[in-house]
């Protein structure tokens, strides 16, 4: 066997077992916006893309998990947008149509969803923009229980492969928005805050957010 | 020249002084004010604005005229040597003399300066000249010069290294020099409107339509007013000479490309090849109210554009003008509207092209404040019109050509790069250092602007499907490319995506350490 593909097997293997061990275990269960492109006029074939329309695999959450975030305080280090409002990214309202979203200032921008309380987080589900085809740069997403996130921080989630926004480097792909947006599993971890970070994207030099979802158990 | 005066005495013989200024100082003032704030607006943070992919070409193109000497005319896929020739020149001035040196600010100081050199020549060519005569009252013609300087049009394609400025402060420089020709009679006025005419010609090839649209005025306005010249056919013949010489002397690249002549003929061949009936889609058709839309308003993604404010004045004018017999504004209006309609009845739309209902529409807007100010309480509401429309075009200007320039929602940047294209050369000139001996590829089946932004780097080859060998210190592919680039690396590589504008990305592979 080549030694490239090891780390792949190992990796199915992994989930395979996590999947068939887990008694109690659910798909998490996420509900997606209508697609507003199918696809850039070229077709779109990327080891680390999902095509448009075919959804990624399941993932696997307790049974008691729900969503924690929706109508919850979001904080950003924008905190005063020039279009759309920071309380649009946990209203519910994923379309991605124009008043749908909100749109942030160019580098490297945050956004914090406050949980009111500490929870266990199976999930955070991110809808940046998908009505075109387009990458953000740097997206990494932590948990953390201090809102300054100094300390007990958890990143689950980091693609900034050359450390350009000083959070540390990440092995995470860049991925291509679409309507599923991106659902990072956050395996427990604990924390009241979720923090997103991007730095601008393919087409522009600003950060958008259509929606964040968070999925855990309330402690 | 300013100077202290003695202007009288008292009994006790004191001596009072009152700074005297001349006339033509003072007259001259507001004008001069005028072209400063317009140079300002267009030259502002030049470079700040990513290339868009004509741009980048035409850079290009410039800096090897610049670096070899070398230009030749090619009536398939560009315009006129006017641009060209300018920016080598503004490229002299400012001791740039090859394509890496060249810069983005030279290239686009050219439209910048033509851009800010219209708004005076409106001015000029409005104001009345004597009482009663044709024109605008002096502060009706400055506001009309005011709307041309703050128009988001006008302002955005100065700061673009294209021709449409160009083009436009060439229409006006025209009417300018024939206006001084019609009423003084002088030979040389109809040479320096030949001249013009000739700069238009070399600059696009669409001058043509600017003459069929001005003939079309003058022959609905020209009332029975004869010019001043004694001999008006010897002049035209001065001024048709005029243009010819000066449309020959660039296109035949000064004297070196003589086959630049017959091609400056046949550009008319290629252009009914390109967009005559049979000829397929461009992807620039558009419907016939585009034009109309961008001189209203449209919201996009949550922000509104609109150029409505000055369109509902200069449509005050244009009625006015239907009444009011004056040849110069009529004949404006209605050369404004010919303009108008012969671009909306074309398929083919870009916005730049609005940049040539600027003026008419400034000129328009300052006749209806012309034609308020007469009235009772006049003068104080056409300054408060005045000062609202000239609000919403800076609120506009500043949003379009500053605030985001390259916005895919912003209507004037048209199919424009994004920003990431900035991210290109640092990853180019970082694996150039980390493997000097191994090319940088580039595959991709659009590539503009990058030819622009890896200009001067050694090893750098394009490519629009992928070659056989893909091994490189870096390769940047299209979506399209990039599975059939993936295969035929041999070296495990590091992916990242960089987008080149709106929808269009590249994905590069950086070879692992």
């Amino acid at each position: 066997m080549h030694s490239r593909h090891f780390p792949l097997l190992l990796s199915a293997l992994i989930g395979a077992t996590a999947f068939a061990g887990a008694p109690g275990k659910v798909p998490l269960a996420v509900e997606y916006p209508k697609p507003l492109f199918a696809g850039t006029p070229r077709p779109i074939s990327l080891s680390n893309l999902e095509p448009a329309g075919v959804k990624r695999p399941d993932i696997m959450v307790s049974a008691e998990s729900k969503l924690l975030s929706r109508g919850k305080k979001v904080t950003s280090s924008d905190s005063l947008p020039v279009i759309g409002e920071l309380s649009f990214i946990t209203d519910g309202d994923k379309t991605g149509i124009d008043g749908a979203y909100v749109e942030l200032g160019p580098n490297t921008q945050w956004v914090q969803v406050d949980l009111g309380a500490s929870a266990k987080i199976d999930a955070v589900a991110a809808w940046h923009f998908h009505s075109q085809a387009r990458v953000y740069h740097d997206v990494v997403v932590q948990i953390s229980d201090d809102p300054e996130f100094k300390k007990g921080v958890k990143t689950i989630f980091n693609n900034d492969d050359d450390n350009s926004s000083k959070l540390g480097k990440g092995g995470d792909k860049a991925y291509v928005e679409t309507n599923h947006g991106r659902v990072l599993p956050a395996e427990g971890a604990s924390g009241r805050y979720v923090r997103l970070y991007s730095n601008g994207n393919t087409s522009d030099e600003l950060n958008h957010y259509c929606e964040i979802e968070v999925f855990g158990i309330a402690k | 020249m300013l100077g202290a005066r003695r202007v009288g005495t008292d009994k006790s013989q004191a001596v009072a002084y009152r700074w005297a200024v001349p006339p033509a100082f003072l007259r001259c003032l507001p004008l001069a004010l005028l072209a400063a704030a317009a140079l300002w607006l267009r030259t502002h943070e030049l470079a700040r604005r990513p290339m868009h992919a004509d741009e980048a070409n035409q850079g290009v193109k410039t800096g090897e005229l610049v670096e070899a000497g070398r230009y030749a005319f090619d009536p398939r896929d560009h315009h006129g040597p006017t641009l060209y020739y300018l920016g080598a020149a503004v490229a002299a001035l400012r001791g740039q003399a090859s394509l890496t040196t060249l810069d983005e600010k030279t290239l686009r100081l050219v439209p910048a300066l033509a851009g800010a050199l219209a708004v005076p020549l409106l001015v000029i060519l409005a104001r009345r000249r004597e009482p009663g005569g044709p024109g605008l009252s002096e502060p009706a013609a400055l506001a009309a010069g005011a709307f041309l300087a703050l128009a988001p049009a006008a302002v955005y394609y100065s700061r673009y290294f294209i021709q449409e400025t160009l083009l436009a402060t060439g229409a006006l420089a025209v009417a300018v020099a024939l206006r001084c020709w019609w009423g003084s009679g002088l030979t040389r006025w109809a040479v320096a409107a030949g001249a013009g005419l000739g700069l238009m010609q070399a600059t696009k090839a669409s001058t043509p339509l600017f003459v069929a649209a001005a003939a079309i005025a003058f022959l609905l306005t020209r009332a029975a007013a004869r010019p001043a010249s004694p001999r008006p056919g010897l002049d035209l013949l001065a001024g048709v000479g005029a243009a010819t010489v000066t449309a020959a002397l660039l296109y035949s690249s000064f004297g070196k490309h003589w086959a630049g002549l017959p091609d400056a003929l046949s550009v008319y061949l290629h252009a009914v090849l390109r967009f005559g009936a049979e000829a397929p889609p461009t992807g620039h058709e558009k419907p016939w109210g585009y034009y109309l839309h961008l001189l209203g308003w449209s919201r996009a993604g949550g922000l509104l554009w609109h150029q409505a404010a000055l369109s509902a004045l200069a449509l005050a004018g244009l009625a006015i003008a239907a009444r009011r017999r004056d040849p110069l504004l009529r004949g404006f209006a209605v050369y404004g509207l010919v303009i108008l309609a012969a671009f909306s009845a074309f398929p083919y739309k870009t916005p730049w092209h609005a940049i040539h209902f600027a003026a008419p529409a400034a000129l328009l807007a300052g006749l209806a404040l012309d034609a308020l100010a007469r009235r009772r309480a006049g003068p104080v509401l056409a300054a408060a019109a005045a000062l609202l429309v000239g609000l919403s075009l800076w609120q506009q200007t500043r949003l379009v050509a500053f605030l985001r320039p390259a916005d895919g929602r912003n209507p004037w940047a048209y199919v424009h790069s994004s920003s990431d294209v900035l991210k290109f050369r640092p990853l180019a000139e970082a694996a150039r250092a980390a493997r000097p001996g191994e090319p940088i590829r580039v595959i991709s089946e659009e590539y503009w602007p990058l030819p622009w932004y890896l200009r001067g780097l050694p090893g750098v080859g394009y490519w629009t499907e992928a070659p056989p060998d893909c091994e490189g210190a870096l390769v940047i592919a299209s979506i399209a490319q990039a599975e059939a680039v993936r295969a035929r690396l041999r070296r495990p590589t590091r992916e990242s995506f960089v987008g080149l504008r709106p929808g269009f990305l590249c994905v590069v592979f950086h070879p692992e350490p």
